[in-house]
């Protein structure tokens, strides 16, 4: 095993943040993309999966048609979509923004749908009481439907930032230098340890996915989860 | 404006799509069939609790999960040129080596994912439907023909359908690691041709005819399992 060989402190260094401050790479990269991804994917699948629930009746077919198109394509195509058909058509499009695209936009379809399984799972009663409480279609769903479809689908939604996170791994095979393409230019300058350096590689993707159930984790504690909702609500 | 020429896809471009197309199948269905027999394997030792496996099985699934596929592929594939013996690597290339570990890491890839549903489906069945056979005489084969398997595939079919499919999609990877399948097809007309637009098109239509096949195979099954149900209760 050549552990030492990997584990210099300038292989460590770029693993974590890439070849910053020149530019930004490594770990700090995919969590970046991770993060924003994480946010923008939930705000979309939200939406997407709320017009599914409640919308008009075109409404409900076009979210439909945006979830059943996006499931049954391969994220790498998306991706791939995202960077190399821009300048056909006489545009240019950054890594960064590519892959963010294709991201959002894919794992966004799932979010829906986990979204409209949580909207479903909420009690009529409590649709029924908002209503005679004289509540908007806006309030019924900004107050009641979204916090508990939600809070229902916790569990369900981190799985998916899990996948999410894991898949930004495949930016590295449009070049972007995030923590897998560090990786793989350390293997191709030792050429002696891929073991030790794609072992590292798992181990880090490990901790960040440990690391983020265990941050929407401490949202399933019940009053937690309200007193951050009524830090947004007010 | 971009001017498309779809004819690119009659031609050799159609012939290299036609092969990638048939490649990522082959991939698709041998890694599904690992899948499946490690999946199945693995959830019954989780769900047995059986003492000296626990750690490890926790190991196999949370590790296998928690990290992207992507790098498993590569894992493997590097990995193998440094462990395995030189006769079984050359061995091994003779049947394209790197297909051979795109196979190998997607089958454990998802077999961890199936791991977890077939132990879920097992944790599904009431202890009270084993005591039941006992008590009305089965044997051991005969409470798991009649009882326990009829229930599981029942409760797991649908996510076993979900997981084929996003098997499906992850077939994509083995590009990393120069495995010629559709989507490495479609990158290669684009170097070559600076046709990738269609090429992409053609590509992206063939995902979306196979998923959806395969999904809607399962929305068959699910009803036809649920009427099952229905009669039964």
């Amino acid at each position: 095993m050549n552990w030492e060989l990997v584990l210099t402190e300038n292989n460590i260094r770029r693993l974590l943040v890439g070849d910053w401050p020149r530019a930004l790479g490594g770990v700090a990269l995919t969590v970046e993309l991770s993060l924003i991804g994480i946010v923008l994917a939930t705000l979309l699948g939200l939406l997407v999966g709320y017009l599914r629930f409640a919308g008009p009746r075109p409404v409900r077919w076009i979210a439909g048609g945006y979830v059943e198109l996006l499931r049954n394509i391969p994220l790498l195509v998306l991706i791939f979509w995202a960077y190399f058909a821009p300048p056909y058509f006489g545009f240019e499009s950054t890594k960064f923004a590519s892959v963010l695209t294709a991201i959002v936009l894919f794992n966004a379809a799932y979010l829906a749908e986990i979204v409209r399984s949580g909207l479903l799972s909420v009690p009529v009663g409590q649709i029924e009481a908002a209503r005679a409480m004289g509540m908007s279609p806006l309030q019924l769903a900004l107050y009641v439907l979204l916090p508990i479809a939600v809070y229902n689908s916790i569990p369900a939604m981190t799985g998916r930032y899990i996948t999410l996170l894991k898949g930004t791994s495949l930016a590295f095979l449009i070049g972007l230098a995030e923590v897998t393409e560090i990786g793989r230019q350390i293997n191709n300058r030792l050429l002696t340890a891929p073991v030790e350096v794609y072992a590292t590689l798992l181990a880090i993707y490990f901790c960040l996915n440990r690391a983020l159930s265990a941050a929407t984790g401490l949202l399933e504690d019940r009053r937690r989860f309200n007193r951050i909702l009524c830090f947004f609500a007010r | 404006m971009y001017q498309f020429d779809w004819s690119i896809l009659w031609g050799e471009g159609g012939r290299l799509l036609l092969q990638g197309a048939l490649v990522t199948l082959e991939l698709a269905a041998l890694s599904l069939v690992l899948a499946l027999v490690l999946g199945f394997l693995f959830g019954v030792l989780r769900w047995s609790q059986f003492g000296p496996l626990k750690p490890v099985c926790w190991f196999y699934v949370e590790v296998i999960r928690n990290t992207p596929p992507l790098v498993q592929i590569m894992f493997w594939y590097f990995s193998a040129t440094v462990i395995l013996p030189q006769d079984i690597l050359m061995a091994l290339r003779d049947y394209g080596f790197q297909f051979v570990a795109v196979v190998f890491a997607l089958g454990i890839y998802h077999s961890g994912f199936i791991a977890e549903i077939v132990r879920g489906g097992l944790n599904a069945i009431p202890r009270g439907q084993y005591e039941a056979a006992e008590a009305i005489g089965f044997s051991f084969s005969q409470s798991v023909r009649y009882i326990l398997l009829p229930q599981l595939g029942r409760i797991i079919a649908p996510s076993l359908v979900n997981e084929s499919v996003s098997l499906i999609k992850n077939t994509s990877l083995a590009l990393a690691i120069g495995v010629a399948d559709i989507t490495y097809q479609a990158r290669h007309i684009d170097y070559s041709s600076f046709r990738g637009v269609e090429a992409l098109t053609a590509t992206t239509v063939f995902y979306l005819v196979v998923c959806m096949a395969i999904s809607g195979f399962g929305h068959l099954l699910q009803r036809r399992l649920s009427r099952h149900r229905r009669s039964a209760a």
